[in-house]
């Protein structure tokens, strides 16, 4: 090194003294820093004893006087308008009496969906809509000005209604008005994505105001000013004078940090006080982080109810519109056909003293919906609900877990775990997870769950239980006689699979338009038999595993070309894009003849394992009128009786918070959890593993049955559906087919993924069966060995 | 320095000359072949940001969907449309959030990185002490260690300090990582020792011979630095995916989540927004060496 | 004094976490137990341990001087020509591009129906004369390791040539331009003045591409998956695959390993290059 020259030794230099004492001086220097650091890190924390303060807002729900609302619009009164697409307008008084305008439009309107609504204190409606046409000539027309743009409809307070043709200077036809609003002094008001209206619902003459960023969401009117708020900011605007306002900043700020989700406004009225001191109206808004109160003109926005402790901080609802009520409650209508109202308890504790940590790696609208009931019932505990990755960002399956897991090792345990789509093993293998036998045991003596289930969850080395499913899907098939009979195991499938396809030589057999599909339905069935003892992969099974799949696979090709093939998965792809399909375009989705799938709710049986084969549309009620050539069972493959947990519970050790834990794990397992998020309207999602859950749950003499709706070219005036409930005895199968199932599959394990990727290969012929289990083995190897 | 020529040498200069030009513009040709070789994969981005979702599903579905057949790639697309670039810009306000957190946090460490890390190579480069080695080693070896490892004590240390899922928490543990530190020890130890001492002489102090002599003469290495650091953490991934849990805060690399064929034409837009920034930098970066390297050349 | 700032730093957010590594190499990960130097073993007698080194060795050995050979040939032709500042920044172009990208980008051009084996099929139906060519499904074969050392070749060749060029600049002109006027042709003048110049740049550019080695970890994560083929499965693998089921304990044995290991290294080359 160049530098060493320099400093070698020169008797009497200054610069060798102060390099030289370097050393010391260093030393001493880390020995302080050292010591800094520690008390820093020491230093935190000192805890006090604070006075509970007392009083806080809560909620109840309010039941709403039908399904398929989609807006509310508050009367001063009290009472409030309902109105969606598919529904008429209904006005629920402030006793409660519901009224509903019998409205039926579309036969005569061609209305097809609605999109957009405004209704007035009066019951005066206007919407926007998207129409429906029988000829190409009249969808060439309307096409022409703008396709998929809305048309307009006008009902005013007294039930006249007249289409709505809206033109203006700066009105194009293409723009669809997403939101209207009614003025109290009686005008029309609505937004585009970029522009606020203002429309005269006589003449139809429309003109533009002011532009805005984005979809103008809410309105508001106070005095004289009309208060827009889109997702950026609040734009004001003087009716009276007909021209813009300058911003307020208070509210654009407001606005701009609330953007995840809407903003629900309400105006209001002074107290005593304000009014003395001169203030005006006061502005409520309602948002996910809680309810604020503005007076208007002032400089600060007040919180009056926490988010997280009320529906507003429920994040599968976005608050729509807000109401006042007398004495200090409100209103709130939330997406979802939902509505709440918040009133003021003195006796609940301002801020909850204890937390429920709860973790799951996705999304579960079940443990979530659980969580807020929990809270209404202890209010002194806050649950903080977390999930790993919600799929929408570079947060991936493997960087959520390392972030779990960083938590876990760092010792900050969640209470409860949701362990759907993780290794509960090997976070129980570390002594994360807590034995939850002693938990179970009551359980077991009443005999209240299907104890079989919960077995299947017992872990083979260490004989014990560490989660525990709430609901479960059985595999079913389902298709003719001849072929399906009464199948047992892969092979079997396969015959029957080649004597339809013997009969029925082209189109699909098995409902798998992707080579996916075909794996979701058979891993289930098979992965429980695929690991040895010593937790290697057997070669034999999956073999034998492969050979089946690559039957079936060439069975169902075996029927369409490859561009046929190509077309079904494009077809699939694009259903749940188009909203209104025709069917011959259509190549045969669904038709299959024999029915293979999960079963996951009860009310729809069978339906919901796509049985639209020729001729026997609809699943259950065609199964009825065909008994002796049709049959169902339960579909095996090399494991035994399998079945497909869904919402696994865990609770962890060494949680902060172990006993309100294991009452959140009460919660889940009770009668009100399993029966109640179906009621809310949530089909999917299994059969709950308790028995009188599933009893309640099947018993449709009590209940009231959706209506079905449908359109069709001809003139008909009643179509006839057969409906049929299950007999006893198809209830008493049912139940049986739970009390079997004993095998639990796990799943996402990484064998399950290894053979997927190889699978595919296979399927491809690019491997022989005999070469893809090999490979299965192999790539497992390095998994085994860490 | 003189020009001595022997006997044929004017011979031999001309022919030399000639082959001099026949050789730098080998030389040219190499490296530009080079380059292009490195840019072309790059040439699908801008064709894909254009490339509308059919077109993507027919291209990529042999790979991404379960297609037949082999993929197949148009530099330019058949049907372009900038829809994607619509969506990212105008519908997306997100990605402006995100895009300026990303500015705003690359900025922070750079300027953090200067102000620490600078003094930290001058001192390694400039003073002897004893353990300069072994701790300049550990700096290296601290640099090398992937992130994982220290992910865990970090989250440790970042809980104690009441830093986590505050863009601190990802700022400051880049500020002192010891990579710019590394580079800019690189650039000061080419310095001339004699103009050092030289200083030394004068009477000048360390600090002004910090500011006077070594930033100026050392101002490749810092550039060097800069430049490359920015490329690291323009991109950074796991640092703020695992301490920051707010996702207003995110910088624009976590942005894309996994690329499915109907993203795909909306993650090459994002790519091109994303390298626009790079390629600024890169001209300043290049600007500011080729000035170094000229005013070294003078200074001789 | 210089230092004092950076280094409370480096103690704080890297020196602290890491003795907190070492201390826990100690432990087990599971019920925090001590247990010695059991996590040593464990680490050392595993087999995927064993793959995984040998197949990070093969990597750094075949790419790191592949990387410093090819950006120092590509500097020194650089270093004279006009136009090098747009070449360079061309070249660094794909450091910039985000990761998920360049996986795209990467999984177009390698998968077995991606780009590279449609052209060649192509080519080789075309052309009789040439033997049949069968679809190669890179990343699942031995290519792999190619594939990826080509990858960190094209990603890094730009990092180092601006490096190089630093390092060249700074060797000061008239040594080498008297030498060549008095004769000596291009390999002497390498040899005797450019090489010995650049040793401490060697120095740097070898620890940094050893880094970039360890960070192109995230990418062969992305194309490839936990568990990829056995030549492409390395250290990083195994230590996020530990990560992942939760035993810090080895994951911190083989760090502490790891590190002693570069330390080693680094203060060996350090001493011999200065």
């Amino acid at each position: 090194m160049r530098f060493d020259r320099i400093f070698q030794k020169k008797p009497g230099s200054k610069t060798r003294n102060k390099t030289g004492n370097k050393t010391g001086g260093f030393g001493y220097a880390v020995l302080m820093l050292l010591c800094a650091m520690c008390t820093a890190l020491s230093g935190c924390g000192g805890s006090q004893e604070e006075e509970i303060s007392m009083g806080r807002y809560a909620d109840r729900e309010v039941k709403l006087p039908g399904a398929g609302y989609e807006y509310m619009h508050p009367c001063a009164d009290g009472g409030y308008y309902l109105f969606g697409n598919g529904v008429d307008l209904t006005h629920v008084a402030a006793d409660g009496t519901v009224s509903r305008e019998k409205w039926d439009w579309e036969k005569n309107a061609n209305i097809h969906v609605k999109f957009s609504y405004g209704v007035s204190d009066d019951g005066a409606v206007i919407f926007g809509y998207t129409p429906m046409f029988y000829s190409d000539e009249e969808y060439e027309a309307y096409a022409a000005e703008g396709d998929n743009r809305y048309l307009y409809y006008y009902v005013s307070e007294d039930g006249d209604r007249q289409p709505l043709n809206l033109y203006g200077a700066d009105y194009k036809k293409a723009t669809n008005l997403e939101r209207f609003a009614f003025a109290p002094d009686g005008r029309v008001y609505a937004a585009s994505g970029s522009c606020v209206y203002r429309i005269n619902v006589e003449s139809g003459e429309t003109e533009s105001l002011f532009a805005t960023g984005e979809q103008v969401r809410e309105f508001a009117f106070v005095g004289d000013t009309m208060l827009a708020v889109d997702k950026e900011k609040a734009y004001l605007y003087d009716m009276a004078g007909e021209k813009p306002l300058s911003d307020n900043t208070v509210l654009n700020e407001f606005v701009a940090s609330h953007q995840n989700g809407r903003i629900a406004l309400a105006v209001g009225e002074q107290t005593a006080e304000e009014i003395q001191e001169g203030g005006s109206e006061v502005l409520y808004l309602a948002c996910r982080t809680g309810l604020y109160r503005y007076v208007w003109g002032g400089s600060v926005i007040e919180q009056i109810a926490d988010g997280q402790m009320t529906a507003l901080g429920d994040s599968q609802y976005n608050p729509y519109a807000l109401q006042i009520l007398p004495d200090g409650e409100f209103r709130v209508y939330f997406s979802g056909n939902y509505m709440a109202e918040l009133y003021y308890d003195k006796t609940l504790p301002m801020k909850p003293s204890k937390e429920l940590a709860v973790y799951s790696l996705r999304e579960n609208g079940r443990v979530r919906y659980a969580g807020r009931l929990f809270q209404k019932e202890h209010p002194d505990v806050l649950v903080r609900y977390e999930t790993g990755m919600d799929g929408d960002n570079a947060v991936s399956r493997e960087d959520a877990l390392k972030n779990l897991n960083t938590r876990i090792l760092a010792g900050e345990v969640p209470d409860v775990i949701i362990l759907d789509d993780m290794d509960m093993e090997q976070y129980a293998d570390k002594g994360v997870l807590r034995e939850l036998d002693a938990l179970l045991a009551p359980y077991e003596e009443e005999g209240v769950l299907y104890q079989n289930i919960v077995e299947g969850m017992r872990m083979t080395e260490e004989e014990k239980i560490y989660g525990v499913p709430m609901t479960v899907e059985l595999p079913l098939y389902y298709g003719e006689k001849k072929y399906v009979g009464d199948m047992k195991g892969l092979d079997e499938l396969a015959a029957g699979a080649e004597f339809a396809r013997a009969e029925h030589p082209e189109g699909p057999l098995i409902d798998t338009p992707y080579q996916s599909n075909l794996f979701d339905l058979m891993i289930p069935l098979c992965l429980p038999a695929w690991t040895k003892e010593d937790g290697s992969p057997d070669t034999e099974s999956l073999t034998a595993f492969y050979q089946a799949a690559q039957r079936l696979w060439e069975l169902d090709s075996a029927g369409m070309s490859e561009e046929q093939r190509r077309k079904w998965q494009q077809d699939v792809a694009d259903l749940s894009n188009i909203m209104f399909v025709q069917y011959e375009d259509i190549y045969n989705i669904g038709e299959t003849w024999i029915a293979l799938g999960y079963m996951k709710n009860a009310w729809y049986g069978m339906t919901n394992l796509h049985t639209r084969m020729e001729n026997y549309r609809n699943g259950y009620s065609t199964y009825k009128t065909l008994e002796d050539e049709v049959v169902y069972g339960r579909l095996t493959g090399q494991a035994g009786n399998v079945y497909r947990a869904r919402t696994i519970v865990g609770l962890c050790e060494q949680a902060k918070e172990p006993e309100l834990g294991e009452t959140f794990m009460e919660l889940l397992l009770s009668d009100t959890m399993m029966q109640k998020w179906w009621l809310e309207g949530h089909f999917d999602g299994g059969l709950p593993i308790r028995k009188d859950s599933l009893v309640s749950l099947l018993d449709f003499n009590n209940r009231a049955f959706a209506e079905v709706k449908g359109w069709t070219k001809q003139e008909i005036d009643v179509v006839y559906k057969e409906m049929f409930w299950p007999t006893e005895e198809e209830r008493q199968w049912l139940f049986d087919r739970m009390e079997e199932s004993d095998c639990y599959y796990r799943k996402g394990t990484f064998l399950e993924e290894t053979v997927r990727e190889v699978g595919v290969r296979v399927l491809d012929g690019e491997l022989t069966p005999e070469e893809g289990a090999k490979e299965v083995e192999r790539k497992t190897a390095i998994a085994m060995e860490e | 320095m003189g020009n001595r020529l022997t006997a044929p040498a004017w011979i031999s200069r001309g022919y030399g000359r000639w082959r001099k030009k026949k050789m730098a513009w080998l030389a040219a040709a190499v490296c530009v072949l080079s380059a292009a070789l490195i840019c072309a994969p790059l040439l699908m981005i801008p064709g894909g940001s254009l490339m509308d979702g059919t077109e993507m599903k027919r291209i990529l579905s042999p790979i991404l969907g379960e297609g037949q057949g082999f993929a197949v790639w148009h530099l330019i697309p058949l049907y372009p449309t900038i829809d994607h670039f619509y969506r990212l810009l105008i519908e997306s306000p997100a990605f402006y959030r995100l895009f300026w957190n990303t500015v705003g946090m690359t900025a922070a460490i750079l300027l953090g990185q200067l102000v620490v890390g600078l003094p930290s190579a001058w001192a390694f480069a400039a003073f002897r002490f004893r353990g300069r080695d072994f701790l300049f080693g550990l700096y290296v070896v601290l640099m090398l260690l992937p992130f994982q490892v220290m992910l865990l004590p970090q989250y440790i240390v970042l809980q104690e300090l009441h830093l986590y899922n505050h863009p601190a928490a990802v700022i400051l543990p880049a500020v002192f990582s010891t990579f710019p530190v590394f580079i800019m020890y690189r650039g000061f130890t080419q310095i001339d020792a004699e103009i050092l001492e030289a200083a030394r002489l004068d009477g000048a102090g360390e600090l002004q011979i910090f500011f006077y002599i070594g930033l100026p003469l050392g101002r490749m290495g810092i550039q060097a630095a800069m430049v490359l650091s920015f490329l690291e953490y323009w991109n950074l991934v796991e640092q703020p995916m695992a301490f920051l849990e707010e996702k207003a805060a995110w910088p624009l690399s976590l942005y894309l989540p996994q690329i499915t064929i109907e993203q795909a034409g909306f993650a090459f837009a994002v790519a091109v927004m994303a390298l626009i920034p790079a390629l600024f930098v890169f001209a300043l970066g290049q600007d500011a060496l080729e000035e170094g390297i000229a005013y070294i050349g003078v200074k001789s | 004094m210089f230092l004092l700032p950076g280094l409370s730093g480096v103690m704080i957010f890297y020196l602290f976490p890491f003795f907190e590594v070492v201390r826990r190499s100690f432990f087990q990960s599971g019920n925090g137990a001590f247990v010695g130097v059991d996590n040593y073993r464990a680490v050392f007698a595993n087999g995927a341990f064993v793959l995984a080194v040998r197949n990070t060795l093969l990597y750094m050995a075949a790419g790191v001087p592949l990387l410093m050979g090819i950006s120092l040939f590509l500097s020194l032709l650089l270093r004279n020509l006009l136009q090098r500042r747009r070449l360079v920044s061309a070249m660094l172009l794909p450091m910039a591009v985000p990761a998920a990208v360049m996986v795209l980008t990467m999984q177009i051009l390698i998968d077995r129906q991606g780009v590279i084996n449609g052209v060649l099929t192509h080519v080789s139906e075309k052309i009789t004369a040439l033997p049949a060519f069968s679809a190669i499904d890179y990343l699942n074969t031995e290519w792999a390791l190619v594939v990826v050392i080509c990858s960190f070749l094209w990603k890094n060749t730009g990092y180092m040539v601006i490096l190089w060029l630093a390092g060249l600049a700074a060797l000061p002109k008239e040594v080498e331009e008297a030498a060549q006027v008095d004769g000596a042709n291009r390999w002497q003048s390498w040899h005797y003045i450019i090489r010995p110049g650049l040793s401490g740049s060697f120095f740097t550019i070898g620890m940094l591409s050893v880094l970039q080695i360890f960070k192109s970890y995230r990418e062969v994560w992305m194309v490839a998956g936990s568990y990829p083929q056995e030549r492409i499965y390395f250290l990083q693998h195994l230590l996020q695959n530990w990560y992942l089921k939760l035993e810090f304990d080895r994951m911190a044995a083989l760090t502490v390993t790891l590190s002693l290991v570069l330390l080693a290294v680094c203060l060996l080359l350090q001493k011999k290059l200065g």
